[in-house]
């Protein structure tokens, strides 16, 4: 016999699988599977043949991984996207620090101004930041170049130097993104207790010691949840490029899953998903490492 | 980022298990022949694509062959042009293709191998079109759809300072329009003496028209593979290059480039474009500007060849309403027709007996476009075009850019044509 308190639990348990039901079965039909399929598809040569007869494949094995390797365009692509994220990863995460650090102790009037402006960017559609960036960058005319000139730099041709494409593209990433990070660190640094800061403080440490011995230690989970997510974020470097260079000048912006977005559209599927899975194999080879790194040791 | 990709991949998944589902008769295409259309008013519902501008004017027109066919229904749905070659191969997927469609002129030879279009009825005339226009309908030899307006690129300059370079009449060949080039850098104050792409997507289409000049042939083995690296390629590109090399044409030029502002301020006072740049170029330059600039042909090499693209207008093979839809796409090839059209759009007609309307003859600078396009050639309707051409863009970039060797960059992208085949 059951207690009426267990009865009560088994009914809202059923209840909780009906509300989440709608989302099992769009996840099962929109995410699971085309999961699968494009594995199935990765090992197939999906050109030269008529679409609507999807089950007449042929299987291929191992080739558009191999082919993938091989390709100059792709390791390229591969090259500019590890560039990318080991540059823009932690010039993100420094930015994003900084600005916690100084919204959390600096500045106690317009805090939510600031907070607001720091994150408006992560919500602002990539279209219109990129019409507003391709002024910034403009090479003549350009704000970034102007303000440049006031010191007497020659600032490059961002968008059209291939040496300089990338560092553009970077620099408005980190812009765009950092406030993600910064509302996470945030909140990590406002749960750092006070009275360690005080006792410290007391014993004579420096407000940078305090920082470094203090906040950094208790702040590492933080980190490893911000540079996980920021890094799988910058594996997928897409947007950017895609709106701003097209992967050019000289395929210098081009980044793997552009790549493979780009033979997608060329109709090579099976190409295009091994190149995908590929990418997936990167990311969770990286976070793996960046677990081991940044894990708290016990 | 890849989310993007993740999603394409997820709908294209999921429509081709629809598909499967449904089990469609597969006809093999080739060498079709097309039944005829009905006789009498069109009837039904017709649902029509069509991308950009073109998507927002349709509409008025299509009111019109409502109005003459009063049983008749015309749906168009506007597409951004961005979206609509993934959004057209997916819905052939999916069997969701609509009626009748504008298709990009470089589709065709994709769309027809997926088996996807119906072919073109007899009772079009098909030698009422331009030459070239007409033959990027036809995929091995058998005509899908219609051209239905055409565009072609001419060099536009800056009248006013060709005069202060020394030039009262524009030349003529190759040789001639370097020597000018150069001269307004000199003598008229140009930072650059004519504005080409240095690659990037597209860029193709500024180089094909010298390509064609100098009778460059695009396939060989009779249409059998791509013709990338022949000897009048190399002289081309070796040409194209030396603007870069020389400093005449900017090796930087970003990859959207100024080029409106850049001719109305004489900073580049020309460049090659097609029609559509004389309204924006007028309305940025304001009262008057119009004197100040005129367009010419393409410089002679052998000959004087442009790249003759545009739109066509197709009907798909699984339409339900095959004869109206038809009804409506041969009434787009009227020349009547195609004047309206080209007063609501600024389309230029491609049926040639639309351009003795006073409409067209009587813009001076619109003739010129015209005779162009008796000249004008199309790419090769192969399936692999799109992908072929992105590699032959890269290279092209490297020549112009950073002064590569055009007989190796052609090299690199005939090999690469060769390797991705032309979706026979």
């Amino acid at each position: 016999m059951s207690s009426p308190v267990a009865v009560r639990r088994r009914g809202a348990e059923r209840a909780a699988w009906f509300l989440i039901l709608p989302f099992c079965l769009l996840f099962l039909v929109f995410t699971a599977w085309p999961v699968v399929q494009s594995l199935f598809m990765s090992f197939t040569d999906t050109r030269n043949r008529d679409l609507r007869t999807p089950f007449a494949v042929e299987f291929v094995g191992l080739e558009n991984f191999l082919k993938a390797f091989a390709d100059p365009i792709f390791r390229t692509a591969a090259v500019n996207t590890a560039y990318f994220v080991l540059v823009g990863v932690p010039l993100t995460l420094a930015i994003a620090l900084a600005a916690a650090v100084v919204l959390d102790k600096g500045i106690n009037r317009f805090r939510a101004f600031f907070r607001l402006g720091f994150y408006t960017p992560v919500i602002t559609s990539i279209v219109a930041v990129a019409v507003v960036w391709r002024f910034l960058l403009q090479d003549e005319f350009g704000l970034i170049n102007t303000v440049l000139g006031w010191v007497g730099i020659d600032g490059p041709n961002w968008l059209g130097d291939p040496d300089w494409s990338m560092p553009a593209l970077i620099l408005m990433a980190a812009w765009r993104n950092f406030g993600t990070a910064m509302i996470i660190f945030l909140a990590g640094l406002q749960a750092v207790p006070a009275s360690l800061h005080e006792a410290a403080s007391i014993d004579g440490a420096g407000a940078f010691s305090r920082f470094r011995h203090i906040t950094l230690p208790l702040l590492r989970p933080t980190i490893l949840f911000v540079s996980v997510t920021t890094a799988i974020g910058y594996l997928q470097f897409f947007e950017e490029p895609y709106v701003m260079t097209n992967g050019g000048p000289l395929n210098s912006t081009i980044s793997a899953s552009m790549y493979a977005y780009r033979q997608f559209g060329f109709g090579n599927y099976g190409y295009a998903s091994a190149m995908s899975y590929l990418i997936f194999v990167v990311i969770a080879v990286v976070t793996a490492l960046q677990f081991r790194l940044l894990r708290e040791r016990g | 980022m890849v989310r993007k990709t993740a999603k394409s991949l997820a709908g294209l998944s999921a429509l081709v298990l629809v598909l499967a589902a449904c089990g469609r008769g597969d006809d093999q295409a080739g060498g079709q022949s097309a039944a005829d259309i009905s006789q009498g008013p069109a009837t039904g519902t017709i649902t029509v694509w069509a991308m950009g501008a073109e998507g927002e004017k349709l509409p008025a027109l299509a009111k019109e062959f409502e109005d003459a066919n009063s049983g008749v229904d015309v749906q168009v749905t506007a597409i951004p042009w961005d979206a609509a070659h993934n959004k057209f191969t997916s819905a052939i997927t999916a069997g969701q293709a609509p009626d009748a469609a504008m298709v990009g002129s470089t589709w065709m030879g994709e769309f027809a191998g997926m088996n996807a279009l119906d072919p073109t009825p007899s009772s079009i005339d098909k030698g009422a079109f331009f030459d070239g226009a007409q033959r990027t309908t036809e995929v091995d030899g058998t005509s899908y759809g219609i051209p239905w307006y055409v565009e072609t690129r001419l060099i536009y300059y800056r009248k006013d300072l060709a005069k202060t370079a020394g030039y009262e009449t524009p030349p003529k060949d190759w040789a001639g329009l370097k020597d000018m080039a150069k001269a307004m850098q000199t003598k008229a104050g140009a930072k650059f003496g004519i504005g080409l792409q240095a690659g990037g997507t597209g860029s193709w289409q500024s180089l094909l028209p010298f390509a064609w000049s100098n009778g460059a042939q695009l396939t060989k083995d009779n249409g059998g593979a791509y013709n990338f690296d022949s000897p009048e390629m190399k002289e081309t590109l070796e040409y194209y290059g030396s603007y870069f090399s020389e400093g005449i044409a900017d090796k930087e030029a970003p990859a959207q480039p100024t080029t409106e502002p850049d001719f109305v301020s004489g900073r580049v006072p020309m460049f090659i474009s097609g029609p559509w740049m004389m309204s924006a170029v007028e309305k940025l330059g304001g009262e008057g500007f119009k004197d100040k600039y005129d367009v010419m042909p393409m410089p002679t090499k052998k000959t004087s060849s442009s790249f003759v693209g545009g739109s066509n207008f197709v009907v798909f093979k699984e339409t339900k309403n095959r004869d109206s839809a038809w009804k409506f796409v041969k009434w787009l090839t009227e020349a009547k027709t195609q004047v309206k059209w080209y007063q609501q759009s600024t389309d230029l007609p491609s049926v040639k007996s639309a351009w003795q309307d006073p409409a067209l003859t009587a813009d001076t600078k619109l003739a010129p476009f015209g005779k162009q396009l008796d000249t004008a050639q199309s790419p090769p309707t192969f399936a692999t075009w799109e992908q072929a051409i992105t590699a032959l863009d890269t290279e092209v970039e490297k020549v112009a850019r950073s002064g590569a060797d055009p007989a190796g960059a052609l090299k690199a992208a005939q090999s690469s044509a060769d390797s991705i085949g032309t979706g026979k």
